[in-house]
């Protein structure tokens, strides 16, 4: 992973100041970091989403397309995630080097949004064992300035919030179904994001956790906790990473924080993404260049 | 000058692709009239004039005119008339008819190229005042009709002094542009308001209403609508399939079907259901109790055009249902169209009993489709004239499809040389009818000569990519055999309009150069040209013209020039190493009743022969040179390896038997001491040589110049470095292709990607080397089977000489019949072993005092030997030098072979 | 027969422009903090964008390390969703390959590698948005018949560093086509040098008031 060396003293700084909730940024330890986000910005795709989160790039990028459903589901559509660790972030991602990182967010990812609550995949199903709609959804890390996970599944919700479905109408008659597919670019579904869950990552420092931490905080954490929580305060993935333990104990105070926090990012991006949503199709992208 | 507003246009591809494009608008684009001052034009492009002439009398005011998409593609014919001027091409427009029609397309494109007609296309899509976005809900067609709207409204607001006029048949975008305070018409309108539009109401295609019987009967069943003519193919409910009209009975009609070996049978004008020929239908088949067969009736239809009730009454033709079971094909009826296959039809008018009739029956040329209903006011001044129709529907209620008027037909001569002046005449074997050059040779002032070849244009009447032009390609060459020939182009084509016959007009492709009077070539050219040749000769009559020397007309001296020039050529070629080869070529007699040949002859060889032959090499090798030097890459040539030295080991072998010595180390060597063997006792010994130096060559072949380096282009036969062919277009599809190259190289046709792609151009070569290569197999299995058939009623003596040695045969040549038969040495049958010794060192034969070395004459007896009736063969016995047990005795005058039946009447060969 | 018209009558392409004129070419430095150097650019639809690392001690194998000029490693990758039809993986494919390649062989030869021997600098290019063709450096497209005819120049001094022909050009061709891509380099050039000016300027000042302020 992308980390960055830091010395003794330097730690000692850190982890003494979140003692007294004082991050090294001004923070408290339930505070995230400035956000930037923006989607729709990627036009051939279905969905795509830019977030910055301090240091932290990510661009999401959903396409949608027709295709089997999965012998063992036959009935739903599915989300298939992909992450790429681009070698703009740092050097050490060129070639294969960023895949072990990629690897560990996309499983999270994965699990994540592995329950049936979180999105109606059924609506995805157009003809049972025949055809479906797959998102993939390709989350493309730019910069690494700590909170990884975090980031990435804000993105991720954000671009799936924005992402729209061709209006396709299926005729079926015997044996044979035919597609088609609307010819107005207007005429398009969006799917129902309420239910999806964020990544809260709490990060134990010293005797403290800290949320959105940065990638100086990162270096003094020794055990995380890594939860998606939903805006329900549901929770549909959770692990723990990292070389130290956790007692039972702060886990529970741990999780505890995590969804609270969890219900409210989950409740401000929807809001935001609303917000963005209301300025209609003249709004103007900016992408990168701001 | 660049607006850089990024716009996105989403297109929905194969499913869910989306597709982005950049779309840039400008703020530069001109509104191509002369009256404007506010555009930035650059000079040329305002073809729209300052006052232009209305002949209107809805619109009497000078105006511009702006049709939408199906106007122009609908009314294209009026359109074209020089009437129709001052209109303004909407890019909208313009894309749309080249998606919906490429040939309204190449001719939309004509007109604005057209400085008369004062057409100009206006690019309103990339205008960002006249550019709009589809909105949320809204159609293509929609879209672009308020496009077209939005871009007449500018037009108004731009130029004040001219008023714009929408022309337009849609009822919905007619109302919104009115709404706008845009005037719009109809094309009925409009074209009506004209003063002295005469005959451009009979061009207007017919719209439903205008033609229709008011109240007209319904006498056709419904058409489906296609998306349940799908459903219904997709259910196996229909079947969709191409419609094949009868030739002989127009109310019947056989439909293929895809993956059904069987036609399938459809009767009666109801069950036709006004399908045209090539129409792909949705077809649904009948119950088998109704299931029918072609009548065996020769029906034209003769309906008089004046019944004007339009009745059809199937029942009275329809072969009623009493077809026996056994007789039943599978029968169907269409239900419905998929696509129409309408294109132009060539005819003419049924004569009218009514003379100010202004209705007509237009009668096409091709019997398989159906007479044509046109309107037309100058049906006096066209009849007896060939004339083109198009067919605009075919409504329900009308027994004819409904059509208009195009134009009449006429030769058109564009821009070729004309060359009918000169006195050019064609040399070929008797008997020819695809005539694919002439020659022409006349002494200029300055004490040249100009020598013309020229080929038939067949690259003019065979386009590119299409239909004709594969089935060509495919054929590669045109197959000779001895009492047919296989076309590789239609006969129509490849024995009329292409032919290059005499005392007709004809275009050819010429090739004229200057020569001095030692024939050394001054200058050459190329061009396009229309002949016409004075004589079709053939080298007989060429012959005897040049040796009569009573005669003097331009013509034979024309013929006496080409031959001295020919000669001096061929000596320059023999000296820089061309080969002649041997090779007899027999020509049967064949009996035209029983197709029986009764004489066989070695096809003579005249002067006029070789005259023709150098002329043609002459001209093929000047264009070699030339497609060569403009197309390095993609050039069609033909090269002739030279052969490996071990090729010719047989040849010298046979000649030291002869204590002759040839030198094949070169071309040149080889010609030269082939020409010294010569031994007087046997006059024959030089063609024997020959014949086998012929042996001993590579097979000479096509192909693409950018595939091999230069040194291998060349030709061993002919001492060329570079040979090609292009004098027989007619028969060779690698000369149309030659053809093609050149006219891109003197700028007198367009080229097309795949001609210039070496790839595809090699893949052409490797079929037209096969093709070749199988013709000639077809051709000499030909001259077998009339061999044969020749022997199959005659024991014949003849003179032979042996031409190989083999080990347990002799290869015998017979000069008479230029046959080659085997005389095998042992003979089975008789339980005796050979009596031959064959020395292998010697390659010779003996038989006690009896030796037989190559070149040996002989006389053997030739016969069938029908021991094998699968595989009847010509069999060679020894007759002379006698030796008994082995020889056979002379054959009696007239003796036939035993238990020979008389020959049987019909035939087929 | 319907085959695309690259070219309309009237002069146009099927985006509306002409011949000669470039895409709208938008540019901005300094996106990445962490990079030491980083751009991002849009050319039409393709945006692109790239990060410079370096000069830095060689990474890896020191065998790399070369004693008398810098080692510059190119790394070009396409996102997966870049492209119409999604791909299936950012790199190593034969397409990014080839772009790594041409990024190597043209910064070796605009960059005087002589200053920094034993280093490394390493370019990072990262596709975001694929349409007819990447602009990440000089390249212009000319049309004609289908040839395509890529051209890299150092604008300065006119030198062509880098030069790619595909597709079949009449050779009569080529001066005209080479001449029209070199413009279109030099038009790059101008519009890429004043977005560099504008952002030097820019950080000065801020550095300018930084030093005041501090």
């Amino acid at each position: 992973m992308a980390d960055i060396i830091l010395s003794e003293a330097e730690k000692i700084f850190i982890v003494h100041g979140i003692q007294d909730n004082f991050r090294e940024d001004g923070r408290s330890c339930d505070d995230y970091r400035q956000m930037e986000l923006e989607t729709g910005l990627i036009s051939n795709t279905s969905g795509s989403a830019r977030l910055r989160l301090a240091n932290t790039e990510i661009l999401v990028g959903i396409k949608v397309e027709l295709e089997e459903p999965k012998p063992e589901k036959p009935d739903t559509g599915r989300l298939e995630f992909f992450v790429d660790c681009s070698a703009n972030a740092t050097p050490e991602f060129e070639g294969r080097g960023g895949e072990d990182l990629a690897t560990e967010i996309m499983n999270f990812l994965s699990h994540s949004y592995s329950s049936e609550t979180v999105l109606d995949l059924k609506s995805l199903c157009l003809v049972p064992s025949k055809l479906c709609w797959v998102f993939y959804v390709d989350v493309l890390l730019l910069e690494c300035g700590g909170n990884l996970f975090d980031a990435a599944s804000i993105a991720v919700k954000a671009a799936l919030f924005n992402t729209k479905i061709p209006n396709v109408s299926i005729s079926q008659e015997s044996e044979d179904t035919e597609l088609n597919v609307s010819d107005d670019p207007y005429d398009v579904k969006r799917i129902d994001v309420s239910r999806t869950p964020c990544i809260i990552t709490l990060s134990k420092i010293g005797h403290c956790h800290v949320v959105d931490a940065s990638q100086k905080e990162e270096a003094c954490c020794l055990a995380r906790l890594m939860m998606a929580v939903t805006a329900e305060g549901n929770v549909t993935a959770m692990v723990k990473e990292g070389s130290g333990s956790l007692d039972p104990s702060s886990v529970s105070d741990m999780m505890q924080s995590g969804k609270k926090i969890g219900q409210e990012l989950n409740y401000k991006l929807l809001e935001k993404l609303k917000e963005e949503e209301q300025k209609g199709l003249k709004r103007q992208t900016v992408g990168f260049l701001r | 000058m660049l607006t850089s507003k990024i716009f996105v246009k989403k297109t929905k591809r194969g499913g869910v692709m989306k597709v982005v494009r950049e779309h840039y608008l400008r703020d530069d684009i001109t509104c191509g009239s002369k009256l404007c001052c506010i555009c930035e034009h650059t000079t040329s492009k305002q073809p729209l004039e300052e006052s232009p002439f209305s002949r209107s009398s809805l619109c009497p005011r000078a105006h511009y005119l702006l049709p939408d998409t199906n106007v122009v593609l609908h009314q294209i014919d009026v359109i074209e008339d020089p009437v129709v001027t001052n209109v303004i091409i909407l890019q909208t427009v313009l894309d749309e008819v080249r998606h919906r029609s490429i040939p309204a397309y190449k001719r939309l494109k004509d007109m604005l190229a057209n400085p008369d007609k004062h057409f100009y296309t206006f690019c309103n899509e990339f205008n960002k005042n006249t550019y709009i976005e589809r909105e949320p809900g809204e159609s293509v067609n929609n879209r672009n009709d308020r496009a077209i709207r939005q871009a007449a409204n500018w037009y108004s607001q731009h130029i004040k002094s001219v008023n714009i006029v929408l022309i337009t048949d849609d009822n919905e975008n007619r109302s919104k542009a009115t709404k706008m305070g845009l005037e719009a018409y109809t094309v009925h309108e409009y074209i009506k308001s004209l003063k002295d539009a005469g005959s451009l109401l009979d061009r207007l295609a017919n719209p439903l209403s205008r033609i229709t019987i008011q109240g007209g009967k319904v006498l056709f069943p419904e058409h489906l609508p296609l998306s349940e003519i799908q459903r219904g193919i997709r259910s196996g409910k229909y079947l969709q399939g191409t419609f094949f009209a009868s030739r002989e009975n127009y109310l019947e009609a056989n439909i293929s079907v895809e993956n059904r070996d069987s036609m399938v049978f459809i009767q009666g004008m109801i069950n036709l259901n006004r399908s045209v020929d090539g129409d792909i239908v949705a077809i649904e088949m009948l119950p088998e109790e109704k299931w029918s067969c072609p009548s065996s009736l020769v029906l034209v239809d003769r309906e008089e055009q004046q019944t004007e009730e339009d009745d059809i009454d199937d029942s009275e033709r329809e072969v009623k249902n009493l077809v026996p079971k056994e007789l039943r094909q599978p029968t169907g009826r269409v239900i419905g169209i998929i696509k129409r296959n309408w294109r132009q039809y060539c005819g003419v008018l049924q004569p009218s009993l009514l003379k100010e009739s202004t209705r007509h029956l237009f009668v096409p040329a091709e019997k398989k489709i159906a007479k044509i209903r046109i309107e037309t006011r100058q049906a006096e001044g066209l009849s007896n004239k060939r004339i083109i129709v198009a067919i605009d529907s075919w409504p329900r209620t009308s027994r004819y499809p409904l059509g208009h008027f195009v134009r009449e037909l006429g030769m058109d001569l564009q821009k070729r040389i004309d060359l009918r002046h000169l006195d050019i005449c064609s040399v070929d074997p008797p008997g020819c009818t695809d005539i694919d050059d002439a020659l022409h040779c006349r002494r200029l002032e300055n004490g040249n000569f100009e020598v013309g070849v020229h080929i038939a244009d067949v690259s003019h009447f065979i386009r590119p990519n299409t239909a004709l032009d594969k089935e060509a390609a495919s054929r590669g060459t045109t197959v000779y055999l001895c009492d047919q020939r296989i076309d590789m182009v239609p006969e129509l084509l490849s024995s009329n309009l292409c032919s290059l016959r005499s005392n007709v007009e004809r275009f050819a492709f010429s090739v004229i150069w200057e020569m001095s009077e030692n024939a050394k070539i001054l200058n050459t050219k190329y061009m396009k040209s229309i002949i016409f040749s004075r004589a079709s000769l053939t080298y007989a009559e060429a012959q005897m013209m040049i040796d009569d020397t009573s005669r003097q007309d331009t013509v034979t001296v024309s013929l006496r020039h080409l031959n001295r020039l020919a000669k001096i050529l061929k000596k320059q070629r023999i000296q820089n190493g061309a080969l002649c080869l041997a090779s007899t070529e027999v020509r049967f007699y064949v009996d035209s009743e029983t197709h029986d040949p009764i004489d066989v002859q070695v096809k003579e060889l005249r002067e006029t022969n070789s005259m023709v032959e150098e002329f043609m090499l002459l001209a093929n090798i000047s264009v070699a040179e030339k497609i060569k030097s403009e197309f390095p890459n993609s050039s069609c040539l033909r090269r002739h390896p030279a052969p490996p030295p071990s090729n010719f080991e047989p040849l010298i072998k046979a000649a030291a038997s002869k204590n002759l010595k040839l030198d094949a180390s070169s071309g040149k060597a080889l010609s030269d001491s082939l020409d010294k063997a010569i031994f007087p006792e046997n006059p024959f010994f030089n063609t024997m040589l020959r014949i086998m130096t012929t042996r001993c060559m590579m097979q000479a072949v096509y192909f693409c110049s950018g595939m091999l380096p230069e040194e291998e282009y060349q030709h061993y036969g002919l001492a060329t470095p570079i040979y090609t062919h292009f004098t027989s277009p007619i028969r060779r599809y690698s000369d149309i292709i030659v053809h093609r190259l050149l006219a891109v190289c003197i700028g007198a046709d367009a080229s097309y990607p795949e001609l210039l792609d070496k790839h595809r151009t090699q893949v052409l070569c490797n079929n037209l080397n096969y093709r070749h290569k199988m013709a000639q197999y077809a051709g000499r299995a030909s001259v077998n089977l009339h061999t044969q058939l020749f022997f199959k009623t005659r024991v014949q003596d003849e003179n032979g000489y042996v031409l190989f040695v083999k080990k347990n045969a002799l290869q015998v040549l017979i000069p008479k019949y230029g046959l080659e038969g085997t005389l095998f040495l042992n003979t089975p049958d008789k339980g005796v072993g050979s009596i031959f010794k064959y020395n292998e060192e010697e390659n010779t034969q003996s038989a006690g005092e009896v030796v037989f070395r190559v070149f040996d004459p002989l006389t053997v007896q030739l016969s069938i030997d029908r021991s094998n009736v699968q595989h009847l063969k010509l069999s060679v016995r020894l007759v002379h030098p006698y030796i008994p047990g082995f020889s056979v005795p002379p054959a009696r005058e007239g003796q036939t072979t035993e238990g020979t039946e008389p020959p049987s009447k019909k035939k087929k060969v | 027969m319907a085959g695309l018209e690259l070219l309309s009558d009237q002069g146009f392409r099927i985006d509306g422009r002409r011949p000669h004129e470039l895409r709208k070419i938008e540019c901005r430095l300094g996106v990445f903090r962490q990079a030491d150097g980083s751009a991002y650019i849009e050319q039409g639809n393709t945006k692109v964008l790239a990060a410079v690392y370096g000069p830095h001690e060689v990474r890896g194998r020191r065998g790399k390390a070369l004693h008398d000029k810098v080692v510059i490693n190119c790394q070009y990758s396409m996102a997966t969703f870049s492209t119409g039809e999604r791909k299936r993986r950012p790199r190593g494919d034969r397409k990014s390959q080839e772009m790594t390649m041409h990024l190597q062989q043209t910064f070796n030869a605009a960059i005087l590698t002589t200053l920094y021997p034993r280093s490394q600098i390493d370019i990072f290019v990262e596709d975001l948005f694929e349409t007819t063709s990447i602009v990440d450096f000089n390249h212009f497209e000319e049309s004609f018949g289908g040839a395509e005819v890529i051209v890299a120049t150092l604008p300065r001094s006119d030198q062509i560093i880098f030069l790619e022909m595909n597709g079949r050009l009449h050779e009569d061709h080529l001066t005209a086509v080479m001449d029209r891509a070199i413009a279109g380099c030099k038009d790059v050039y101008h519009i890429v040098d004043r977005v560099v000016r504008e952002h030097v300027s820019e950080r000065s000042a801020a550095i300018g008031s930084e030093i005041n302020n501090g």
